[in-house]
């Protein structure tokens, strides 16, 4: 180099470090008018109802500066009472999606053409208007479910185009049980159960806990019966071919074959009429029963289910000594031929074991209820070019993806002369093929009404600023379809003064109370809700039952608790949290039995080729007890070929190698095929799994014990050091002992902040772990790294499988247990963990220079260690949490206990000039907890909850013995033999 | 080396001479004098002087929320024409403000107040300890231009020694 050239570079190098000294400036942005319920820096909530599904929970959106930054479930509300699941705190991800679509798109020759909201308008005008004039019935709409008013709206509207009213579509309708309801009761829709006053509970597959009709709602029922009370607790059976997450936690899992669920069922009935205990019911009806129950003796049921003769002995006493039982159908899909059968048998078991039906609900039934039976969805297909209709409208729907690829649905959507309107927010397979992609407003931005249960009013209001610009579509319909002359000029008026006139507000005041509480609550049956009679002689369908799959190998599709029907798939948390049951983030693999893997030499990862008479699929192996042997199974939900970046090409479809066949009765469709094989691809697939170990290795972490030794009550006190006989030693002063201890004792200041896991209440839903994400600004490392091991997750329910039995499950929520002699804080150079004066481990984000030695030295893998700085692509960083930091590249991070929370709490009582009160501060995890599974509070106070629950026979620490003195202490699970 | 060859080349050292006197002139004048402190330029040149100190306004009244938040709040702009649809309405940097009103346009405010993005500072607790604003601000009503100010963690961490306050990290002031 030069003189010359060394000058200059030197010379610039200067001046661009002088530039470069001084950051740039940034702006703030003052409000134009600043809104009256705006505090920056402080949260207002608004409550509105989770759309996520039919169920309708209520929730409270969290806004901050003007934005959603997290849904709660609304303490008011009847059906969830202030809890929610993982799919209700994705909702947020659905507005803050990065593919949501903004403007309408027009399909046009050479590509989408984005048009002006109000030209799109127009565009649906002329064409519903030409359609009208055309003649009768031109005009077809196919709508997801939606609350009573706009339904109304919609049904208005179409009879102005003269035209049908709408058809509800939802990919799962429960047809079979619908039509059970209908047979035996003689009533139309979905009853609910009285879940909690049951004592004994046996399912035939309803997976009331994954996404059975209401499932936050029958997992705080469930828990009521089935938790710990006075030395008692309710039992629970379940009988289906797979494991669900509901099937994991029952008492005992029976595995039946698919199919052989009505064969339980009627050895059911025949055991009990051999009791006689049928006398109310009319004879002709009994006579039947009978004449169709007698068959199944309990050889011929064990013969059929392949559930071993002494268990299914077990369950017929355990149902005859029941003082209020309580049987549930089959689960959200049909896991095989006869799940109509299945359910009409119980519902005659029901009536039989209590003539009363006390534990039906026959008022309060479920919204879904009106959804359309399948064989009326495909009909309404078919008429479509039967018709020669013109406009086809599909509200949220998407039945491309949903039914199975031989029911003709993308062949009716192609016809030339139909134009197809989507009014979908999401490019997914059906709004491909629409004619105009026509986004709405997402629940969480508009004004509606939608009562998951009848009876219960639950108001939905925008809880924040809009996205885009997209208008209401009530009021798409008002003045398309009405213009100038419509019933209202817009469609908040239309449903204020529609629940005006129905009698459920009085006036515009008592509407401001309405949706300031989430909605009305108060019991309101009408009449015409009555149950009628039953129906005194029995259906002929009763008795034509098939043979269970018993020969070859079926396949289920299972619908799963994280995806739902598929609209979960483009939501990063949801794919992010693995499932519950078999811990895989990110994909589907196919579970596969060790004895099915055996006989077709199938292993772990190894990708197959699943073949049925419909189609193929590759998929990963995932060997599992949670499956009858025999049976393949595969969670719904992914494998989308649209439908945004997180979900296009993530997973496998199930649907793929699903009939389009219905239930010859029920017009239901079918989840389960038969006779499919299965062959290898040569190809292996690492699955992201997000467990180190299956077992616990002969280790004290997921502690269970007996009903009967926990009545015994003989609990000798423990003094050793070693894993069996170390003490439970809170993380208080109390806990200080001069024999064991190497470091000084630690006085904490007012408080110690403590968590209480109770593992029999915990379901292992993980809605905990999602609000987690939620709360804490947790990155989503996608399905690579998770396959490296490096999630990010600051709240994991592991799975723990018993080595004898590897259906026995227990679940753990595995979070940081904050120890008073934390093994993180002793080995960081740079003091980055720092231990709090109220006994919170602190992780100081800008002190870490990540060596990592901390997370070395955690006994219990609850430190994450950000490998990348995460990105939330715009707007999905909108969702952030403006009291958590973001953390980047570099940095270790864990659980905080929601210290933000706790800052609130403290900044709240200070003005007050008080002590925080127990149960003042609550996490998001404890807070979303569906059963309550989690208590939080403060140790030094001997009055709070968690002081007695720390005194119970059953808490234990995690890994005490190891002298870290956790401040998590958790309950041991109860078990119960049936 | 004698005087002879300082003669000779008097000419280059002058000017060698001069140009660092230039150059020391450019840096003082670019870099540390009193005229460089006047904070960066906003989008109308509200003056803290005017308003706080001829006009008596009481901070509150533009910054409401201080009490009772962790921010102190800006002013929405038409909390700014309360008065100024009255007083001198027809100045061109108010006809600005009007203009930003009437397109619903937030005004570009430019910060000058940089707390790092990892810290959380809570006004509501300050100001309700009795920690009167001039105590960290300055005195804001002799100034026309605020200057800009990156915060440092010394400040807090020697006020809260001194005054016995909190030293927990993330209760006092990360998370």
């Amino acid at each position: 180099m030069d003189r010359r050239t060394f000058l200059k570079i030197v010379g610039m190098g200067s001046v661009s470090l002088a530039a470069s000294c001084s950051p740039p400036d940034k702006t703030l942005y003052s409000l134009v008018q600043a809104p009256d319920d705006m505090v920056t820096g402080k949260a207002s909530w608004y409550a509105s109802t989770c759309r996520e599904c039919p169920a309708g929970c209520g929730i409270l959106a969290k806004n901050r500066e003007g934005r959603v930054v997290k849904v709660e479930g609304n303490p008011l509300h009847p059906i969830n009472k202030g809890k929610l699941c993982m799919r209700g705190q994705a909702a947020l991800q659905g507005i803050y999606n990065p593919d949501r679509i903004k403007t309408p798109l027009l399909k046009e020759k050479d590509g989408w053409r984005p048009v002006s909201f109000s030209e799109a308008e127009a565009l649906l005008q002329r064409k519903a208007t030409h359609a009208a004039k055309t003649g009768p019935g031109k005009i077809g709409m196919l709508t997801e479910i939606v609350g009573e008013t706009l339904l109304k709206l919609f049904t208005e509207s179409l009879a102005h185009w003269k035209s049908q009213r709408p058809m509800i579509f939802e990919p799962f309708a429960y047809e079979s049980l619908k039509t059970a309801n209908q047979k035996v009761f003689g009533i139309e829709g979905m009853v609910s159960y009285r879940l909690e006053d049951a004592d004994v509970l046996l399912s035939l597959g309803a997976d009331f806990l994954d996404t059975w009709l209401s499932p936050v709602e029958y997992a705080w029922k469930f828990k009521a019966m089935h938790a710990l009370n006075n030395g008692k607790k309710g039992v629970f059976i379940h009988v289906s071919p797979y494991q669900s997450l509901t099937g994991a936690n029952a008492d005992q899992w029976l595995a039946c074959n698919p199919g052989s669920e009505a064969a339980v069922a009627f050895g059911l009935i025949r055991e009990i009429l051999k009791l006689g205990r049928a006398s109310r019911l009319p004879r002709a009806l009994r006579f039947k029963i009978e004449n169709t129950a007698r068959f199944y003796t309990r050889e011929k049921v064990s013969e059929l289910s392949g559930i071993p003769p002494n268990l299914y002995e077990q369950l017929i006493h355990r149902l005859i000594r029941a003082d209020t039982p309580l049987i549930l159908g089959t689960g959200t899909g049909a896991t095989g031929p006869n799940t109509l059968q299945s359910n009409i048998a119980v519902n005659y078991l029901n009536l039989l074991l209590d003539s009363k039906l006390s534990l039906f609900n026959f008022d309060e039934r479920h919204r879904i209820g009106l959804a359309a039976i399948r064989s009326e969805v495909l009909e309404f297909f078919k008429n479509l070019d039967k018709n020669s209709v013109e406009l086809l409208l599909l509200n949220n729907v998407n039945p491309v993806y949903a039914l199975p690829s031989g029911s003709g649905i993308r062949k009716a959507l192609e016809r030339d002369s139909l134009f197809v309107v989507a009014f979908s927010s999401f490019m997914d397979e059906t709004a491909e093929l629409a004619d105009l992609v026509f986004p709405a407003r997402l629940p969480l931005e508009a004004w509606d009404e939608y009562g998951g249960k009848n009876g219960v009013v639950s108001t939905l209001q925008p809880a924040m600023g809009r996205l885009t610009g997209a208008p209401h579509l009530g009021d798409v319909f008002l003045r398309a379809a009405f213009g100038q002359n419509g019933p209202t000029d817009n469609y908040k008026t239309y449903l204020v003064s529609g629940l005006v006139a129905k009698g459920r507000i009085k006036d515009d005041r008592s509407w401001i109370r309405t949706i300031q509480r989430g909605g009305v609550f108060e019991p309101w049956a009408p009449a015409s809700q009555k149950r009628r009679s039953i129906p005194q002689s029995a259906p002929r369908s009763m008795n034509k039952l098939s043979d269970p799959f018993t020969s070859g190998l079926s396949f289920i599709a299972l619908p799963s608790i994280r995806f739902f029907d598929g609209r979960g798939a483009n939501r990063p948390w949801l794919c992010e949290v693995p499932d519950p049951v078999s811990r895989v983030a990110w994909q589907t693999p196919v579970l596969v039995h060790p004895k099915t893997a055996e006989m077709h030499g199938l292993r772990q990862e190894d990708v197959v080729r699943i073949q049925s008479q419909w189609g193929q699929l590759h998929a990963p192996v995932y060997i599992t007890e949670s499956i009858i042997a025999g049976t393949l199974a595969m969670a719904f939900g992914q494998g989308h070929t649209s439908y945004g970046r997180y979900a296009k090409g993530v997973g496998v479809n199930p649907g793929d190698i699903l009939t389009a066949d219905l239930e010859s009765i029920s017009g239901g469709p079918l989840f389960a095929v038969g006779e499919v094989t299965v062959s290898k691809s040569g190809r292996v697939m690492k699955l992201a799994r997000m467990y180190g170990s299956r077992t616990q290795q002969g280790r004290k972490f997921a502690l269970s014990v007996s009903l009967a030794e926990l009545n015994k009550g003989k609990s000798t006190e423990k003094s050793g050091l070693t894993m069996e006989d170390f003490p439970i030693t809170l993380p208080l002063r109390a806990g200080y002992d001069k024999k064991r201890d190497f470091y000084p004792p630690v006085d904490y200041e007012n408080y110690r902040w403590s968590m209480v896991v109770d593992l029999d209440k915990c379901i292992g839903c993980a809605a905990c772990s999602a609000a987690c994400y939620a709360e804490n600004n947790i990155g989503i490392v996608g399905e690579d790294r998770v396959i490296d091991g490096r999630e990010m997750t600051w709240l994991s329910v592991e799975r723990y499988l018993d080595p004898q039995q590897g259906e026995k499950i227990t679940f753990l929520p595995m979070l940081c247990q904050h120890c008073t002699n934390a093994p993180c804080e002793s080995v960081c150079p740079v003091y980055a963990p720092h231990h709090s004066k109220e006994g919170i481990n602190n992780q100081i984000y800008n002190r870490c220079i990540g060596t990592r030695f901390c997370s070395q030295n955690c006994p219990y893998k609850v430190r994450r260690f950000n490998w990348f700085s995460w990105n939330w692509p715009k707007p999905m960083n909108l969702q952030l949490n403006p009291d958590v930091t973001v953390r980047s590249k570099g940095v270790m991070e864990k659980c905080s206990f929601c210290i933000q929370r706790i800052k609130a709490a403290h900044t709240h009582a200070k003005n007050e000039k008080r002590a925080i009160r127990d149960g003042e501060v609550i996490p998001a995890c404890v807070q979303t907890c569906p059963t309550s599974a989690l208590t939080f509070g403060n140790l030094k106070d001997d009055n709070s909850r968690i002081s007695k629950l720390a005194q119970t026979p059953r808490a234990y620490q995690i890994m005490g013995y190891l002298n870290t003195k956790p401040a998590v202490i958790y309950l041991k699970k109860v078990r119960q033999e049936i | 080396m004698g005087i002879q060859t300082l003669r000779r080349n008097i000419s280059p050292i002058l000017l060698t001479l001069g140009s660092l006197f230039f150059v020391a002139v450019f840096i003082y004048f670019f870099y540390t004098s009193p005229a460089t402190q006047i904070g960066p330029e906003q989008p109308i040149p509200f003056s803290h002087a005017v308003h706080s100190g001829v006009k008596q306004i009481q901070c509150r009244f533009c910054h409401p929320y201080v009490d009772y938040s962790n921010h102190p709040g800006l002013p929405p702009v038409e909390k700014c024409l309360y008065c100024h649809k009255y007083i001198i309405a027809n100045h061109p940097w108010i006809k600005k403000e009007h203009m930003y009103f009437n397109t619903n346009t937030p005004t570009p405010w430019v910060e000058i107040n940089y707390v790092a993005e990892h810290v959380l500072f809570n006004h509501q607790r300050h100001i309700r300890s009795d920690i009167v604003c001039e105590q960290c601000h300055g005195r804001v009503e002799t100034r026309h231009r605020l200057d800009k100010k990156i915060w440092r963690m010394g400040i807090c961490y020697e006020c809260h020694k001194a005054k016995g306050a909190n030293l927990d990290c993330w209760l006092a002031c990360h998370s």
